[in-house]
């Protein structure tokens, strides 16, 4: 389970990167990197619903003392 | 190829050296107040009142040449460029951090406790320590401060997470409303975000009081105290740069700067708020919770 919060991360540093490129390459105009960003909080929002249903279900173990 | 003409090179300014200065005292006076010494703690606060100064104060100066007309293309580029290298240092930084707590705790703790072919050196220095992590019970805890627990992630850093997301929302929100020429709901979404950023900081100010008065959990707590104060206090920083930065925008806002078709200044902050965003997300997950 702890592999999938990994997969959420790589959706994430993507949208985040492709909103840094848009913002380097496309002109003032262009919408690519507000609809990147859009997706990079969405998929932020969705991992973190996640983790809270993660958490309630007991799925993910914290590991030590917590 | 562009002719020289079309380069605007800026007159001399002496906001650097004033930035240098404010650098000078705000990390001498800190290593002095590590040292106890109260002339360390007054020159910190100095520093960082002097690098406040000078964001507002060269921020103040690029925006009076952008607005007069003073840069061009070429300038524009170069801008661009500047916040390119900018954030590939940022993330160095916080790969560094992140680096080093995943070296103490997925590698040098465990060999202590006798890991991979370590087996000896836990028998020869400390065979009655088992690596568990978070590292509360140090081999040798006699000259460190030794924690009575850690932050319960599912509390304060969990609200500061929904806090921080939220923030993220409603940026994207004035982000929208940049390109769609709603004013109104530019200025709103921008005056939230500051807030919840505000919001951020007094909770994570709060935090921090919890862990060193009722929890021992200190910055001389070993290496999970070193660990966790360093990214979490590196990060709250980078939140604290982000409030003011967003400030400086919201106040060009006000006044007219940008348009769905020229606002770079905007662009480039929004992106770094998203990136402090994602960097606690991190945090949330391996810092706090597992």
């Amino acid at each position: 389970m702890k592999y999938l919060i990994l997969v959420f991360f790589i959706f994430i540093f993507y949208s985040l990167g492709s909103a840094l490129y848009y913002m380097m390459k496309d002109g003032d105009g262009s919408k690519r990197m507000v609809k990147a960003l859009t997706m990079r909080v969405g998929i932020s929002i969705a991992l973190f619903i996640f983790l809270l249903f993660a958490f309630w279900m007991g799925w993910i173990k914290p590991t030590g003392v917590a | 190829m562009q002719s020289r003409e079309e380069y605007y090179v800026p007159s001399g300014s002496y906001w650097p050296i004033v930035g240098s200065i404010g650098m000078f005292a705000l990390l001498g006076g800190f290593a002095g107040s590590l040292h106890g010494s109260m002339a360390g703690t007054v020159g910190m606060i100095l520093g960082f009142g002097i690098i406040i100064f000078m964001v507002f104060g060269w921020m103040g100066q690029v925006v009076h040449e952008s607005e007069t007309g003073d840069y061009n293309l070429q300038v524009d580029k170069s801008f661009r460029m500047g916040m390119a290298w900018f954030i590939f240092s940022e993330v160095m930084f916080f790969a560094a951090f992140f680096g080093a707590l995943f070296y103490a705790r997925q590698l040098s703790v465990p060999w202590l406790g006798g890991e991979g072919n370590n087996a000896f050196t836990n028998q020869f220095l400390w065979p009655e320590f088992k690596s568990v992590w978070p590292l509360i019970q140090m081999p040798d805890a006699s000259n460190f401060s030794v924690p009575k627990g850690i932050i319960d992630a599912w509390h304060l850093p969990a609200l500061n997470t929904i806090t921080l997301l939220t923030s993220g929302a409603t940026l994207t929100w004035a982000h929208w409303a940049l390109m769609n020429k709603n004013r109104n709901q530019l200025i709103g979404g921008l005056i939230a975000t500051i807030v919840l950023g505000v919001i951020f900081l007094g909770l994570q100010v709060s935090e921090y009081m919890e862990a060193y008065q009722h929890l021992d959990l200190k910055l001389t707590s070993g290496i999970y105290g070193s660990t966790f104060f360093m990214l979490t206090g590196f990060h709250g920083f980078h939140v604290t740069l982000g409030v003011l930065m967003l400030i400086v925008i919201l106040m060009r806002c006000i006044r007219g700067h940008f348009n769905n078709e020229r606002h770079f200044g905007f662009e480039a902050v929004a992106w770094y708020w998203h990136f402090v965003d994602v960097v606690w997300l991190g945090l949330f997950v391996v810092v706090y919770w597992l």
